[in-house]
């Protein structure tokens, strides 16, 4: 539950805010009933505002529920902060955790004093991390001159040198080009499943999801709308097909019985169809039959498509669609 | 978890903290230049005003102007706000992933503070050695000098807390720099570190003695000095030291407060 102060609209508005305030309460979080397990890897996502972070910052700790149970690792985060955080690795996107003006190892020295790790295992880990994540180069150099690609390397080494049960990574790779994405997903996706490592994958681009995840949680407006498998998502709410084709000579308007023209461009003609109404080769035969054809391809939505119907029409819209 | 694996993350904090500081060496040295200076003004502003007002017996010159000089070589450990951190920790949200880590935040932010007050204590030794080519200090004998570095330490921790509070007001405006320059300007004259509590007229000289401000300067103040008599020490450090446990109930409450009600902004 949130109070944000309201504020009052008008040329004298600003003025009223600041002597007569209105709150306006807000649930921020209301029906969030989930249960992850140890070394499931999940991508929990929803639009902005849905309220991930909230989530996020109650595993953490941060923030204390007005309602509802919170357990992490058997503990319940806000009683008992200094425990969870022993249990958890936590990294963020848009704000690091390491030292702004001191060398990035030094803070990695910090963390290994906070989370009183053994020396050895300090060194095994860090060993580790350095290779995986190339950071040879960069580890004498103060953070505030890293680039974005190695300052998110840096902060994934210093989330995981304690050996966290569970890691909740915000937006881990906003901001990076495609190769450092590419290398931070290989590195999350290692950590999961040679450390057994429970992540919780908050984001808003989708390939990661795609490529990491078998289980999504989806979030909107403080309640979970869809819990469950990426394929079932893909097979039961992806159900519309694209097919594109492209002529040998333009034609004026193409037709297919059981599939809407999108449109033509040129030579080429996109039409789309539900997948259980019509079938793909029926249309596919029908295409060829009635015009000359130098290419045909079916595209299936990708996760992003599927989740952005979901965001813009509800989830109800979406199922009753299909 | 025993004693010194516990202990270990704050050492670490002071450590880094000093070293950070460090990197800041133009500040350091103008630091070193502007307290000379002051103190060349205080000694001019005191002789004259003692050239024109018949001295207070327990006061002479040479004790005012030893008076000024140490309060401003305290000043330089004093003036460093230990607890501004929290200020732009809260502003920039990063106050959330220190809360994340086992650590505990004040005692974080304590050891970050005086790791970077020691590096400014270091400062004293130039700043001394060149003051005293200014001016003469006189020196207490070495019971009297133990009392001050004691009452001096207390004062040092009623400064942190009381720096703390102030900046713990910004866990509910986000902004608290008015109200912290409210409080340091009152600070500024009812401590002692400017004019000697005892200059201060009979009420007013009662209601300074009775605020928590004398415990920061003007309590070691008035014990190097030798305001006070050795038999009112005891006394006198005990008021600090109630003075330090009310600010520590203070802040604790504060601080429980502060943290059941983060709400970082934007996340």
């Amino acid at each position: 539950m949130f109070r944000t102060v309201r504020r009052s609209t008008g040329p004298l508005g600003a003025l009223r805010t600041l002597f007569s305030r209105e709150y306006d309460e807000k649930v921020a979080v209301g029906g969030v009933t989930m249960s992850v397990d140890a070394g499931e890897l999940i991508g929990y996502i929803g639009p902005n505002g849905a309220g991930k972070s909230t989530t996020i910052k109650m595993l953490t700790g941060i923030l204390v529920p007005t309602s509802g149970e919170v357990s992490v690792a058997g503990v319940v985060p806000y009683r008992r902060r200094t425990e969870n955080a022993r249990n958890i690795g936590v990294v963020f996107g848009q704000r690091s955790q390491l030292y702004w003006d001191l060398p990035l190892i030094e803070s990695f020295e910090l963390l290994r004093a906070i989370y009183s790790i053994p020396r050895d295992r300090y060194r095994r880990n860090l060993d580790a991390f350095v290779d995986l994540l190339a950071m040879n180069d960069f580890l004498h150099t103060p953070v505030r001159q890293l680039s974005l690609g190695q300052r998110m390397r840096g902060d994934f080494a210093a989330a995981m040198l304690h050996d966290p049960r569970i890691v909740f990574l915000d937006e881990p790779t906003i901001g990076l080009d495609v190769v450092a994405k590419e290398n931070i997903r290989e590195f999350i996706r290692g950590v999961n499943l040679e450390r057994g490592t429970t992540v919780i994958l908050t984001t808003h681009d989708l390939a990661d999801v795609e490529r990491l995840c078998s289980r999504i949680v989806l979030i909107d407006e403080g309640t979970i709308v869809y819990d469950g498998d990426v394929s079932r998502i893909k097979s039961q709410y992806g159900r519309t097909r694209t097919l594109k084709v492209v002529f040998t000579h333009p034609v004026a308007a193409p037709a297919l019985d059981g599939a809407h023209l999108d449109g033509v461009e040129g030579q080429i003609a996109r039409f789309h169809f539900e997948r259980d109404r019509v079938r793909a080769d029926a249309l596919i035969r029908q295409a060829s039959e009635r015009y000359d054809i130098t290419d045909i391809a079916l595209e299936e939505p990708d996760l992003e498509s599927i989740i952005r119907t979901i965001y813009l029409e509800g989830y109800d819209g979406v199922r009753s669609e299909a | 978890m025993n004693f010194s694996r516990a202990f270990a993350p704050y050492l670490e904090f002071a450590k880094k903290a000093f070293a950070r500081e460090a990197t800041y060496r133009i500040e350091v040295f103008s630091e070193i230049g502007s307290l000379v200076l002051r103190v060349y003004l205080v000694r001019s502003l005191w002789t004259a005003l003692y050239l024109q007002n018949a001295a207070p017996i327990n006061l002479p010159l040479h004790a005012m102007i030893t008076y000024a000089t140490v309060a401003l070589l305290m000043s330089l450990i004093l003036e460093v706000d230990g607890t501004r951190l929290i200020r732009d920790k809260i502003r920039d949200g990063s106050i959330a992933t220190d809360l994340m880590k086992p650590i505990s935040v004040p005692f974080y932010l304590f050891s970050d503070g005086f790791g970077r007050t020691a590096l400014h204590a270091f400062t004293i030794i130039p700043s001394l050695l060149l003051a005293l080519l200014l001016v003469r200090i006189d020196v207490p004998p070495v019971p009297v000098l133990l009392w001050f570095s004691l009452s001096f330490a207390i004062g040092y921790c009623v400064n942190f807390l009381l720096n703390f509070l102030m900046n713990a007001v910004a866990f509910w405006t986000i902004e608290s720099f008015a109200a912290q320059l409210i409080v340091r300007w009152t600070s500024d004259l009812l401590s002692g570190s400017i004019i000697p509590l005892t200059f201060f007229p009979s009420f007013l000289g009662r209601l300074v003695f009775a605020l928590p401000f004398a415990a920061i300067y003007s309590t070691p103040l008035l014990i190097y000095v030798g305001v006070a008599s050795p038999a009112d020490y005891t006394r006198m450090v005990g008021v600090q030291l109630a003075w330090l446990a009310l600010f520590g109930v203070i802040s604790y409450a504060t601080w429980r407060a502060a943290e059941r009600r983060i709400v970082v902004q934007g996340g």
